[in-house]
């Protein structure tokens, strides 16, 4: 993309994003959006993660995704290029080297976050995402239009869209394996992981367990668990041993919902251009969606 | 039923007589007043403070099969040479560094405090699987950069080889053989390099390995990328600042040269020879006070007292006298303190040491 059409590009985009950001945000409205005291989630400790990639194996078995065996993961040619997750790989496991410590790189597991107020759903413009009660953030394939409203305000980057397909694309994510906890299982990743880098638990216990281990191991931990309180907090929790911006980890404010027009500058639109007229049609449509939702909550 | 009220009672107190002997505080490991054996309401592992166990790798089990875990059907239990990891445990932090938590008596098993169930209710510990893993991972991984699965699980549904003729071949570790000498290159720029003789450490100054390897980490041998391990100097003059001044300025250049340095000679060093009768002795026999190598004088007599015809018998030079001079104070031949001096002079005008001796001279 050339500078000038970048730059006209941004310019458009930031009118486009003045309108959404201007719209009501307050979604909690959709009865399925609750935020349980027990919601679950996960504790990452990148310190104990070996990059086995195990998890990224276990996911697509999980979802039924093509993967080659899991032997093939011991190859780690993958990791000399930063991934990010997308519709092939609903998480990705990177790695960090660092030139103070090279026999010991940091490896960081990728995925939605499962924000507690996830800009997703406040995006999406007909209700397909939502925030269910066990903490996990998934949407309804049925209902989506193919917006891709909610890539644009996820402030990690995190949908997917298979663009690849002429027929029925769709959104892809971590839907925290939902059919499998739902039925009592474990998520897929948490459930393979030799190392238990992943602990699942309610998310109010990992964060008094990510703080005991802070505290008793100051030297292996900086005192910060990323998601506690990052975009109003997330499903997912991170501990690690040297800053996260360093391990590009986005450094966020802790309001929920940031600016759409910041993600789009973030650029997951960097692969290709929307088409404007659409998404201003959309706008329109997405405000209208909201204020019945609204008015629709003042009626209860 | 008397019986069982008694034992109820005194367990907490048999226990405690057992704890007594390792001067802890109660409070180090359980977190209430009154600790049961049925509610031990044990705290946080401290594994700073580690509760020491003294097995000799021995006196372990040397094969364990650890197929504790059946959960995933990927891969068959990993057989652990439990021997050949302890024995080299005494470089490396001893049994503690695996048996992080152990109250007195026999190790127990990793299983007693950690879950074998992934999906459990208490998640402040590591289940089993993650607590092997950690250990094993983490130093396989740093030894040789792969986490294979593979290198200590076979995949689920082969035989694993039992058979101690395999495991005997392979994984006991070899005899350490200590070097001879070693020159470190340095970035000091009074003189780049350091010759550590690490032979007369050892046999002459009376280190044992663990002395000075407590806390290695296989990589330290093993590693497949040594400039990793650079170490700051402070780091490394930890090493040698019990014996050696390494904060002193003045005495940089009794390690660093800009040459490699001959092995010490305390002939040359100090002007008195050990070669001749000392030179097996460590150097603790004479210099007692520890880490002091100063200030003894250049006289026999600093440990041998003062030696007579009576309580010095002449053969162990390699000289027995004959009957005239056995009788003679040792002083009338040898004149300085250190009895190197041999002189004839005090009653013979034409005779002289060596061509005349005073008696037959022997092997020593
Ligand atoms: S399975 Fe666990 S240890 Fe392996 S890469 Fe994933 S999170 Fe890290
Ligand atoms: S990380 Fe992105 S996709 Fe996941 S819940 Fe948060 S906003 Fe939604
Ligand atoms: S929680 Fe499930 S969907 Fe999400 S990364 Fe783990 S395995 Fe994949």
């Amino acid at each position: 993309m050339s500078k000038q059409t970048r730059r006209n590009f941004i310019k458009t985009a930031a009118v486009a994003g003045s309108v959404i950001a201007g719209l009501p945000k307050k979604t909690d409205a959709a009865p399925k959006n609750i935020l349980s005291e027990d919601r679950m989630g996960v504790l990452v400790d990148t310190t104990v993660c070996v990059g086995c990639r195990k998890c990224e194996w276990a996911c697509k078995t999980a979802h039924n995704m093509p993967t080659t065996p899991l032997e093939s993961y011991d190859n780690r040619e993958v990791m000399k290029k930063m991934r990010r997750p997308d519709h092939t790989s609903l998480t990705v496991v990177n790695e960090y080297e660092f030139d103070d410590y090279p026999e010991f790189p940091i490896d960081v597991k990728v995925q939605c976050m499962h924000c507690d107020h996830p800009a997703c759903v406040s995006a999406c413009i007909v209700g397909a995402f939502s925030k269910e009660e066990n903490g996990s953030v998934i949407w309804d394939s049925s209902k989506c239009i193919g917006c891709r409203y909610c890539m644009v305000a996820c402030p990690f980057q995190i949908p997917s869209f298979e663009f690849h397909k002429a027929i029925q694309p769709e959104i892809k994510k971590c839907d925290f394996c939902f059919s499998r906890t739902k039925e009592g299982k474990l998520p897929a990743c948490v459930e393979i992981c030799p190392m238990e880098a992943l602990t699942y638990g309610r998310r109010k216990d990992l964060i008094d367990i990510a703080r005991r281990k802070i505290e008793l191991y100051p030297d292996r931990y900086i005192n910060h668990i990323y998601g506690e309180t990052e975009v109003g907090g997330t499903a997912w929790l991170y501990l690690a041993s040297r800053k996260f911006e360093d391990l590009q980890f986005p450094k966020l404010g802790n309001s929920p919902a940031p600016g759409v027009t910041e993600a789009i500058q973030h650029g997951v639109f960097a692969y290709f251009l929307p088409p404007i007229a659409l998404y201003a049609l959309l706008g329109g449509v997405m405000w209208i969606n909201k204020n019945r939702k609204k008015s629709e909550e003042g009626e209860e | 039923m008397k019986k069982i009220i008694l034992v109820l009672l005194l367990t907490p107190l048999i226990l405690y007589a057992q704890h007594s002997k390792l001067n802890l505080e109660c409070k180090t490991c359980h977190s209430c007043d009154i600790p049961t054996k049925e509610n031990p309401c044990l705290g946080e592992c401290p594994r700073e403070e580690l509760i020491r166990i003294n097995q000799k790798p021995e006196e372990a089990p040397r094969i364990i099969k650890i197929d504790r875990i059946k959960e995933t059907n990927l891969y068959g239990p990993s057989i652990f040479d439990h021997y050949a990891h302890s024995d080299m445990s005494i470089m490396s932090g001893d049994c503690r560094i695996c048996h992080h938590y152990n109250p007195p008596g026999n190790i127990i098993s990793c299983s007693k405090c950690h879950s074998p169930q992934r999906k459990r209710i208490d998640i402040s510990k590591p289940d089993l699987k993650a607590a092997y893993h950690r250990l094993c991972i983490s130093c396989h991984r740093e030894w040789s950069g792969e986490i294979e699965c593979i290198s200590c699980h076979k995949p689920a549904g082969m035989q694993e080889d039992l058979t101690l003729k395999s495991i005997n071949k392979k994984s006991i570790h070899p005899e350490i053989k200590a070097p001879i000498k070693k020159v470190y290159n340095t970035n000091f720029t009074g003189g780049k390099l350091v010759t550590f003789y690490h032979e007369e450490h050892n046999k002459i100054f009376g280190f044992e390995c663990s002395d000075c390897h407590k806390n290695e980490s296989c990589v330290k041998c093993h590693a497949t990328n040594k400039s990793a391990l650079k170490q700051s100097p402070a780091i490394l003059h930890s090493k040698c600042n019990k014996c050696h001044d390494t904060e002193d300025k003045k005495s940089c250049n009794l390690c660093h040269s800009n040459v490699e340095k001959p092995v010490f000679n305390h002939k040359q060093r100090t002007g008195f020879d050990i070669s001749k009768f000392h030179s097996e002795l460590k150097c603790s026999r004479c210099h007692v006070t520890k880490g002091k190598y100063t200030g003894l004088k250049k006289e026999c007599k600093n440990c041998h007292g003062i030696w007579t015809t009576d309580n010095f018998d002449h053969k162990v030079t390699g000289l027995i006298l004959d009957e005239t001079h056995v009788e003679f104070e040792c002083e009338n031949c040898h004149t300085e303190p250190t009895y190197q001096e041999r002189s004839c002079n005090n009653c013979h005008d034409d005779k002289s040491y060596p061509q005349n001796k005073p008696g037959k001279v022997v092997k020593r």
